[in-house]
């Protein structure tokens, strides 16, 4: 914006306060994370003790050496991946279609089908039939379950549609006049040119995949296809009342809190690994769909 | 033949109609330029034909084959967009060659058109750039490049330049037309710059409101507008229009308006129209200022001086009402600063029904 | 011009001579595409949101899973009588609202400080990194952020009992002590998505165009003032919006920190769901429940979008 210049003492004052305030509030936000990853790799007697704050003390792998040989931690490792790729490429699969047409002037019944699609993020049917719908389709405790239950959301749909509608309607028909079918039109013009909203989305979906625990502890029962999120929820919320677990621990050189912290770890470095893509979208994204309906 | 015919075309928007009926044919090899302000359904017309547009009634036939549930991909034409709409994400080769692709051509095939396209429109150094880093010129030549390359029966121009700066956009119409005269493709070009329309057309048809004013060569309509505003929407400066009432015999009729007089042709349309209520119109090109009274001249109050170099417009007026004149200035402008007055000759003068804005007039022979 | 002189051409009426019906197969012969690719999605949306929606007649319904939604028995009203009669669940909604109330009241300023700071840090740099962190929060899922409050607050190790500790402060178990759970969940959602939720109201306030900014400094307002002249009304929009959604609380998180103890202040209305109907098995008891939350909802929010778009009307945009 402005430059510095154009603005009295006291407002510099303003601009200080205000720094060192965000600067605070950053702080806190990080601080956890850290405490977590110190956590991780601390001895578990001074992790009990309550000694460590800020940076690893004892430092050792013990803990990580705990969870990396635990089957369960491996096979919901991996069931969250096909969770994640899997559901991203299905909810693209639905979304990118279906928000194209909601995008185009000509279908008969636009208000009607938009309408459809708006009054999903009104009115829910809640918890309940929606589980028992599963039931009903014989989606309970599979993979695909998973993944075609939450393919479509609205936000997504409404949020592509958006980009779709703001390109100009001389690429469809330009396309259209070179002799382009409409799927033709969607993939070789439309796609591309919505690489930044696609873009958005697919990580939408990503970090909603990833992170999903609610509906597979509900859906899964089958320990073998539970995701890493359910497998953490079991390991920290229940272990820590785990007389057998906390009996091992006496000796070891790993605890409930290093152990926990580990498999945090764990679960959170893939999502910081693509949070420079997200953090690249997201607030274009936010943009392009939050405003209309 | 590859002409392109409407037959009481309409256009509406459920009940709500907005081209009115339109029968234009458009002989093979023909450049036809569909002119009028915005929104008076030229680019609908044209969409129309193109088959971007539902055609509500009417018939279209292209080639002799009636089209009007024919997909435009099926109607063997092209179309250059105002806004180009070439595919960002393509170079200029693949863009040239979409329809090519699209259209599963052989390879070979595909290469040596683009190659000819590209020798044509002088974008052999241009190949491998996105649209992104083409100027508005390159732009505008990739859009037509990608029109021509599939040799259609019909080209149709939807306001082609009206992105593109004045020096630009005399230069593309110059091209415009030396591409047409090379490849000879029946053409349907909209625009509301008639300048454009005068220059480009074989023929001009100037639309208004849904439906046509006049069809005919651009000096057919220059000099027998059928009507006030054709002949208003035509020539720049605009012609003159003055309202008047006619007074005088059949033999020398006169009209009369701000207190001054002005002598008439003896036309047919004019024959017992003592106290009709007319439109008197006149080119700037045709009123011949004056510095003094002279026989017949009208007198005007000058108002300011545009001067073009060879030529001025002269802004006056009369009654209070502007009027134009456009005269040579011969490097003479204290002659102009004191013109006070204009002569016409009344054979160049248009005289238009006030009401209904019909041509009340004889015909001027196209020279 | 000559507007006056050519009459206007009367708007025509059209009546479209060919039968609606042959135009609707014209229509599809020429857009059936469109349609295939609406398809999928819409059927997604019967299958799984509306099919539910359907479903939720259970409310009503003495539901057994043998005989499924349709043929079981109606009861009317009975669910919804021994819902408001049971104790349990006119806690949770009590819950509910209190805790969506302290959220909105303690939780709502604080994204919009945050934008409002934000916007105003001139140093690019600085302002990127500072963004970057502290959007990271909502991007992390709710089970990890249960995690690491339980293990902070954790009476043997955790950092709070520590830090207490200096203070000579006997450790307090937190999350067993139903005084502390509300201020714990909603410091624990402010914190992780009160930067997240601060780039709508960013996004609010970099739409008032610069102009307007630039107009104030030559006009010699203070950077405080043009904040309270030109940012705040931009934000009020996204104020309404806010409360319309005030029954969502993340009941999500809810499940990951409450423990029986902790019911008496924990428990709303999508945890008492929860456990009524999917621990507990009495599907139509809690489909009652589910229906009547989803209806105050419903209402709150189309509530909220009228008053937003009666307000934008008029406002400054």
């Amino acid at each position: 914006m402005a430059n510095m210049n154009l603005y009295s003492r006291n407002d510099r004052i303003f601009v200080i306060v205000n720094m060192v305030l965000i600067g605070i509030f950053t702080i806190s936000t990080l601080y956890p994370f850290i405490y977590i990853a110190s956590l991780s790799f601390s001895s578990g007697f001074e992790a009990r003790a309550g000694n460590v704050i800020l940076t690893p003390i004892e430092t050792t792998l013990e803990a990580y050496k705990y969870i990396l040989s635990e089957r369960m931690f491996w096979v919901s490792y991996g069931n969250t991946f096909i969770y994640t790729i899997g559901g991203t490429i299905m909810s693209l699969l639905f979304l990118i279609p279906g928000a194209y047409a909601l995008s185009r002037p000509q279908i008969y019944g636009r208000r009607f089908w938009n309408l459809l699609v708006a009054f999903t993020m009104w009115f829910n049917a809640g918890l309940i039939p929606f589980f028992l719908n599963m039931r009903d389709l014989g989606l309970l405790d599979s993979y695909f379950g998973i993944i075609i239950g939450f393919a479509v959301n609205g936000f997504n749909l409404i949020l592509l549609r958006n980009f779709f509608e703001g390109v100009p309607s001389s690429f469809e028909e330009a396309a259209r006049m070179d002799g382009a079918n409409d799927f033709q039109v969607l993939v070789k013009v439309y796609m591309p040119l919505a690489k930044p909203a696609i873009a958005t989305v697919a990580l939408f979906c990503i970090v909603s995949r990833w992170n999903g625990f609610f509906w597979a502890m509900v859906l899964l029962q089958d320990e073998d296809k539970i995701p890493l999120q359910v497998f953490l929820r079991h390991t920290i919320v229940t272990l820590s009342d785990d007389q057998q677990f906390t009996a091992t621990l006496v000796n070891a050189s790993y605890s409930v809190e290093t152990v926990s912290a580990a498999i945090i770890v764990c679960s959170i470095v893939p999502v910081l690994i693509i949070y420079p893509f997200i953090q690249k979208y997201f607030e274009k994204g936010i943009l392009l769909g939050g405003v209309k309906e | 033949m590859s002409g392109v015919k409407l037959e009481s075309i309409v256009k509406a928007y459920g009940a709500v109609q907005v081209v009115h009926g339109i029968d234009l044919e458009v002989k093979e090899k023909e450049f036809v330029v569909l002119v009028g302000p915005s929104g008076c359904g030229k680019s609908t017309t044209l969409r129309m034909v193109a088959g971007l547009e539902e055609i509500s009634d009417g018939t279209l036939t292209i080639d002799g084959k009636v089209v009007n549930r024919i997909a435009p991909k099926d109607r063997d034409v092209a179309m250059v967009f105002q806004n180009y709409a070439l595919y960002p994400h393509l170079d200029v080769a693949e863009n040239i060659a979409f329809g090519l692709r699209i259209r599963k051509e052989s390879k070979e095939n595909i290469e040596k058109a683009i190659k000819d396209v590209a020798g044509i429109l002088g974008l052999e150094n241009y190949l491998e750039r996105r649209p992104a880093d083409l100027s508005g010129g390159q732009r505008q030549r990739v859009a037509m490049g990608r029109a021509i390359v599939r040799r259609p029966k019909v080209f149709l121009f939807d306001e082609p330049l009206s992105n593109l700066d004045a020096k630009l956009r005399t230069q593309m119409r110059a091209e415009i037309k030396r591409l047409h005269q090379r490849l000879g493709v029946t053409s349907i070009y909209v625009t509301h710059d008639q300048v454009e329309a005068m220059t480009l057309a074989d023929r001009i048809v100037v639309m208004n409101d849904g439906r046509i004013e006049q069809v005919g060569s651009p000096m057919e309509l220059f000099l027998n507008p059928v009507n006030a505003f054709v002949a208003g929407f035509l020539g720049a400066p605009p012609m003159n229009q003055i309202q008047a009432v006619i007074s005088g015999g059949d033999a020398a009729p006169i009209a009369e308006f701000a207190g001054q007089q002005f002598t008439l042709p003896p036309l047919p349309g004019l024959q017992n129209a003592v106290g009709r209520k007319v439109i008197v119109g006149i080119r700037p090109e045709y009123a011949t200022p004056q510095t003094k009274a002279v026989e017949g001249s009208v007198s005007c109050t000058l108002e300011l001086v545009e001067t073009l170099g060879s030529e001025a417009l002269l802004h006056t007026t009369i009654g209070g009402e502007p009027f134009v004149i456009r005269t040579e200035t011969l490097g003479n402008m204290d002659q102009l600063n004191a013109v006070n007055g204009f002569t016409a000759d009344p054979a160049l003068i248009k005289v238009f029904d006030a009401e209904t804005g019909v041509a009340l007039s004889g015909q001027l022979r196209v020279a | 011009m000559s507007d006056a002189a050519t009459p206007k051409p009367a708007v025509t009426h059209f009546v479209n001579k060919r039968p609606v019906s042959q135009r609707i197969v014209d229509h599809l012969k020429r857009e059936w595409q469109i349609y295939l690719m609406l398809a999928p999605t819409v059927i997604w949306l019967l299958l799984f949101l509306y099919k539910p929606m359907y479903g939720l007649q259970i409310a009503f319904k003495d539901y057994s899973i043998f005989r499924g939604v349709a043929a079981s028995p109606w009861i009317g009203f009975d669910h919804f009588e021994t819902l408001f009669a049971s104790e349990q669940f006119l806690r949770a909604l009590k819950n509910t609202i209190y805790i969506s109330m302290m959220s909105l009241i303690i939780g709502f300023p604080v994204p919009i400080l945050l934008a409002l700071m934000f916007n105003e840090v001139l140093h690019q740099t600085f302002k990127k990194t500072a963004q970057t962190i502290v959007y990271l929060p909502h991007f992390i899922s709710s089970v990890i952020i249960a995690g690491i409050v339980i293990t902070a607050f954790s009476p043997s190790a955790g950092i709070v009992n520590t830090i207490l500790s200096w203070f000579d402060i006997d450790p307090i178990y937190f999350l067993t002590k139903p005084e502390w759970f509300r201020p714990i969940f909603i410091g624990t959602t402010i914190w992780q998505e009160a930067g997240f939720q601060s780039i709508v109201f960013i996004a609010a306030i970099s739409g008032v165009s610069p102009t307007l900014y630039e107009s104030a400094v030559v006009d010699g307002a203070s950077r405080w003032q043009m904040m309270w002249k030109i940012t705040v009304p931009s934000i009020i929009i996204m104020l309404i919006i806010r409360i319309g959604n005030m029954l969502e609380v993340s009941f999500e998180m809810i499940i990951l920190l409450y423990q029986p103890a902790t019911y008496e202040t924990a428990d709303v209305v999508n945890t008492f769901i929860y456990r009524q109907g999917l621990q507990s098995g009495q599907y139509d008891f809690a489909a009652a429940a589910g229906l009547f939350n989803a209806v105050i909802a419903f209402v709150l929010v189309m509530t909220a979008n009228s008053i937003s778009k009666r307000y934008s009307r008029t406002s400054l945009w």
